[in-house]
């Protein structure tokens, strides 16, 4: 499955899409945890210092927010579905 | 609202006024609302060559910087001339050189917890045209805290963020809770911008204030647009109301500027 990047996370990832091989009874986390393994340098951006996703960004699934109208980070996932982290940016 | 235009008026205005959808009521509407513009950098630029050619009656423009050479291949109301101006002299200027009929208010000052809600009762929208990530969680309190709607910029490399808010909820902070930790976002003079593209951004600002101040069409309240000026590509993000956000939320800890920091994450003051 893809995970799409946003912003300065392109640059940590050296791509705007990263592929990641799932399980089949795949979650977000799992997901998470894919795409941290193949890129760890994304690790130090979207993690907070608990190892948690931090506050700022934003998961996406199929352009959704999984907090709001699912599961959260245990929302099932498959080989369909689009992930994605959405930093804040600042700029003016 | 006013109930005529002058001659001048009608002639300037005159491709307003002759859609339907906007005549001489929605132009009046126009120039009977003020509009706080804060930062007159990339996205200040376009946002107020077209509020200030639209006619809106009354800009008041907030930066506390002088002009940059750097800032010319993007800030494109200031000119070489301008190098080492205070922007709100230079961005006045353009204002008033592109329409005499807008009244400006130069504000050169940084956007702080003190001045805040003041400035942003003394006008009808605000526009989040700033650079960083104080000013935004401050627009965005002072905004939301007083039932303000304003119009969110932001901009990164080839990306761009632009949304819209009421005033009431969602917020920014349903979307963002706090700032990123200092350092881990770059801005515009670490990580380097497309020229063009605060123009585009900035100009999908401008349309949004012209639209509430018509009170005209579909805002972008309720979606982020994520534009990739390298792609060509809009996305649309959700944003809902989230019942424990701090400032909109059920239960908010926010209930005043003077209740957060504007420094690092702009979470809740220490005091």
């Amino acid at each position: 499955m893809e995970w799409k990047l946003f912003a300065h996370l392109r640059d940590a990832a050296d791509g705007q899409s990263v592929s990641v091989d799932i399980e089949e009874d795949a979650t977000v986390e799992t997901a998470l945890d894919a795409l941290l393994a193949s890129r760890p340098a994304l690790a130090e951006e979207v993690l907070d210092e608990n190892e948690e996703l931090a506050d700022h960004i934003r998961v996406l699934v199929n352009g959704e927010d999984p907090f709001a109208a699912a599961d959260g980070l245990a929302t099932a996932v498959d080989e369909e579905t689009e992930l994605a982290l959405f930093p804040p940016v600042s700029g003016g | 609202m006013r109930p005529d235009l002058d001659p001048e008026q009608l002639d300037r205005y005159s491709r307003h006024i002759i859609m339907n959808d906007v005549g001489p009521e929605g132009q009046a509407a126009l120039l009977d609302t003020d509009v706080l513009v804060v930062g007159a950098g990339g996205l200040g630029a376009p946002v107020l060559q077209y509020l200030a050619a639209a006619g809106i009656g009354r800009l008041g423009i907030v930066d506390d910087d002088v002009v940059e050479r750097s800032n010319l291949q993007r800030q494109v109301i200031h000119g070489d001339d301008d190098v080492g101006r205070p922007k709100v002299d230079s961005a006045a200027e353009f204002v008033t050189g592109l329409n005499p009929d807008v009244t400006v208010d130069r504000h050169e000052l940084r956007l702080a917890r003190e001045n805040a809600t003041d400035l942003v009762a003394d006008y009808d929208i605000v526009v989040d045209a700033s650079d960083n990530f104080a000013t935004r969680f401050l627009v965005n309190d002072a905004c939301t805290l007083s039932g303000t709607p304003f119009s969110h910029g932001a901009i990164f490399q080839f990306e761009g963020q632009v949304t819209t808010f009421s005033g009431d909820s969602p917020c920014y902070r349903c979307l963002f809770p706090e700032a990123p930790p200092e350092g881990t976002v770059p801005d515009c003079a670490t990580a380097g911008v497309l020229g063009v593209l605060p123009g585009t951004i900035g100009c999908m600002q401008a349309t949004e204030v012209v639209k509430l101040a018509m009170d005209y069409g579909e805002t972008l309240e309720g979606r982020l647009v994520a534009y990739d000026a390298a792609e060509m590509s809009f996305e649309e993000i959700p944003v809902a109301a989230k019942p424990d956000c701090p400032v909109c939320g059920d239960d908010p800890a926010i209930a005043s500027v003077a209740d957060a920091s504007y420094e690092g994450r702009c979470s809740l003051a220490e005091d």
